[in-house]
């Protein structure tokens, strides 16, 4: 039983981020968000039913996609009391408090983990279960297994903050990266030498074959990956000073703008470097591999290899915007000789020099491994570039160089989903629908990615002047 | 003649009036003290000053050239310390001296000898490679003080200056506002610290509300009287002091 002071402390914590969040969006707005996820998760199902996606294949996509939002929560252990400030602002968090008030740092971390826990199952999960339910209980399926699914994808989720949490935390203890790393790929070479299936250790096992085993062993790997990462992880971790070579210099002497190059060198010497960039396009191409290789299976239609990487890897753009623009805030510029407008070019001038170099090389991996025509690959490769440039282009607008937990706003979510279904719901229907591909659907295709460049420009140029005008209040 | 020039400016935030029909003038060559109690209007004053927030209503001048029509000019002209900005996180103290330099078109030679003599003001020469997240609190103020005055501008804007730093340093620094005023240029601090505006300043102008309620020269003032008695003699009337005290 918890004792009094980490019931009060985890009490503290839920009004804390209700507060934070609602105090951000407004209280009504930040309310409406579970509707809306229920909404857009109702819409998807349906819609990826109609195109005779198979139930089965989106409740797996669906576990994904929990665990890959769970791994992202959990990196706010990534970034610190700092980085936090540039983010949300000048605050204050009781998970930082380990040093004022009579708590340990560990009991803080685990509270902090068991209300994100909470407060995501209640507000994000449970709405993502509930949105499936239609069509579930129209195939024949129950509401008990309803409530089943939003407990395994609460486990999915709860596997990928612990495993955040706890890379962190052993990066933290100074483990180098090229040991951890090994690890990983030394545990994964010893699960498929031993055949074990990496499904069974999570929690999606146990939506697909409910059992006692299949729910205790993911539990055992959350409980084991929850007690490294509390016992290793420490919140403020760099006290140490770090030195390091000046390359502002030489950087801008290549990149001709001094917020790009600032821009460049934040994303370089924040945790995880360069990595993290590759990391989320590692992770989008993962997507689109599994995609490809089952969705001919489940729907009897090969997909376009070179039309679904193209368009999945495109959405790379959101993730390079979140690294350019989590460590600054437009304000550190504006008592400098500088504008809203060069601020915000410099961040597009950064974009483009890494943004769609990283999606282009998964693009060109994906496509030499799986394959296709010269043809499709060049129209899948403008289509990359047009995708990544218009979600880049439509992010900016919707969320300014702010991050992108604007996104928890109902209406800017709203908006962002809307924008992105209206110009890529055909793509993907296109890509996993219609085979084979004719000349003349690639050069729509491809006449499609030059307007989405084109719209992604456009939104920027907007974004531009809308921003300029809210800053300057 | 005139540094600063404000006519009649209002600036709201929703229902808060932050700056109500404020008027104000600073002569060239002057330390002017913007002195006033937290929530008194101060910073959104130099927001307004330096171009980084637009008033309602009002007209002003900041070395004859009109902020809200081209801020960018002021803030070429003017140096800035903003009260809750920190240097860049990933930047170096060297590197961010070096992005300043660039922002404001100083050549390379000139960036680096500047470097060098703010460094060595500071005491901070063996931190000038140090990632800026990972310096002190008052180390990261010193490099933004220093950033400010980098340019050796005409007129300097600093928002509360010696938070966080050590007794000597704030002496330093003190001193040396006084002479970077003495040699004709205009210094504008904004602050609550009482004592340091009887201190070091030319003039002292009491805010609250978003109102100029009075300016002293605190060299002006008698023996028996002090800044402290003038200040909570405006502010304080409110408060009851022997209730405070129990």
């Amino acid at each position: 039983m918890p004792d009094s002071t980490t019931r009060l402390v985890f009490i503290g914590m839920l009004r804390e981020e209700w507060r934070l969040h609602s105090r951000l969006f407004g209280g009504v707005r930040f309310a409406l968000f579970p509707l809306i996820v229920f909404g857009l998760v109702t819409g998807a199902v349906w819609l990826l039913t109609y195109v005779e996606t198979a139930i089965e294949t989106i409740l797996l996509g669906i576990h994904l996609l929990v665990f890959l939002f769970g791994l992202h929560t959990g990196s706010v252990g990534f970034i610190g009391r700092d980085a936090l400030r540039n983010l949300l602002g000048d605050l204050t968090l009781l998970v930082f408090s380990a040093r004022t008030l009579p708590i340990s740092r560990r009991r803080l971390l685990g509270v902090f983990i068991m209300k994100d826990l909470l407060y995501y199952a209640g507000l994000f999960l449970l709405p993502v279960a509930l949105g499936v339910a239609p069509i579930w209980l129209l195939e024949g399926g129950s509401i008990a297994e309803i409530a089943w699914l939003w407990m395994t994808l609460l486990g999915m989720f709860a596997l990928g903050i612990v495993s955040t949490l706890t890379l962190i935390g052993l990066a933290g203890r100074g483990l180098p990266r090229a040991l951890i790393a090994g690890a990983i790929i030394a545990l994964i070479a010893a699960a498929w030498y031993l055949e074990i299936d990496p499904i069974g250790l999570t929690a999606y096992g146990a939506f697909i074959e409910p059992s006692a085993p299949a729910v205790l062993v993911p539990v055992g790997v959350i409980v084991v990956l929850g007690v490294i990462a509390t016992v290793s992880f420490t919140v403020e971790s760099h006290r140490v000073e770090r030195r390091t070579q000046p390359r502002y210099r030489r950087w801008f002497g290549y990149i001709g703008d001094p917020i790009a190059t600032k821009t460049l060198l934040d994303v370089d010497r924040s945790s995880g470097g360069f990595a993290k960039v590759l990391f989320s396009g590692a992770i989008l191409f993962g997507v689109t591999a599994a995609l490809v290789e089952f969705a001919g299976e489940v729907t009897g239609i090969e997909p376009s290899v070179e039309l679904a990487y193209g368009m999945i890897l495109g959405l790379t753009g959101f993730t390079t915007y979140n690294w350019l623009t989590q460590s600054d805030d437009i304000e550190g510029y504006l008592f400098h000789p500088l504008d809203v407008a060069s601020v915000y070019r410099a961040k597009l001038r950064a974009f483009f020099i890494i943004g769609p170099v990283v999606a282009l090389v998964f693009y060109t991996i994906g496509v030499l491994w799986q394959g296709g025509s010269l043809l499709s690959a060049l129209t899948g490769a403008i289509l990359t570039v047009g995708v990544t440039a218009y979600v880049f282009g439509v992010t900016i607008y919707l969320a300014g160089i702010s991050p992108n937990e604007f996104l928890f706003d109902s209406l800017l979510f709203t908006l962002f989903a809307g924008a992105m279904m209206v110009a890529l719901v055909p793509l993907l229907v296109i890509a996993f629908a219609v085979s084979p591909l004719g000349v003349e659907v690639l050069a729509a295709v491809g006449l499609g990615g030059v307007l989405l460049f084109a719209l992604g420009l456009l939104a920027f140029n907007r974004a531009v002047d809308r921003w300029s005008q809210l800053h300057l209040g | 003649m005139a540094a600063i020039d404000i006519e009649a400016v209002t600036k709201r935030f929703g229902d808060i009036v932050a700056l109500d029909d404020l008027s104000l003038r600073v002569d060239t060559g002057e330390l002017y003290g913007l002195l006033g109690p937290n929530g008194a209007g101060k910073t959104t004053l130099m927001g307004v000053l330096t171009g980084q927030v637009r008033p309602d209503s009002g007209s002003l001048a900041v070395l004859g050239t009109d902020p809200i029509a081209d801020p960018i000019e002021v803030r070429r002209r003017v140096g800035i310390l903003p009260e809750r900005e920190s240097p860049p996180s990933f930047l170096t103290p060297r590197e961010y001296f070096q992005f300043i330099g660039t922002v404001r078109d100083l050549d390379d030679d000139q960036v680096d000898a500047l470097t060098a003599t703010w460094a060595r003001r500071f005491g901070f020469e063996g931190k000038l490679d140090v990632l800026a997240t990972d310096l002190s609190r008052g180390q990261q103020q010193q490099v933004m003080i220093a950033a400010a005055f980098f340019h050796t501008p005409q007129a300097v804007f600093i928002d509360e200056p010696l938070t966080n730093l050590d007794p000597i340093v704030q002496e330093r620094l003190k001193r040396f506002f006084v002479r970077y005023q003495a040699e004709g240029r205009t210094v504008v601090l904004s602050t609550h610290n009482v004592e340091v505006a009887a201190e070091i300043c030319t003039k002292v102008g009491i805010i609250h509300e978003g109102r100029l309620l009075t300016e002293i020269e605190p060299a002006t003032l008698d023996t028996d009287a002090s800044l402290v008695d003038v200040f909570t003699e405006h502010i304080d009337t409110t408060l009851d002091w022997e209730e405070l005290d129990a």
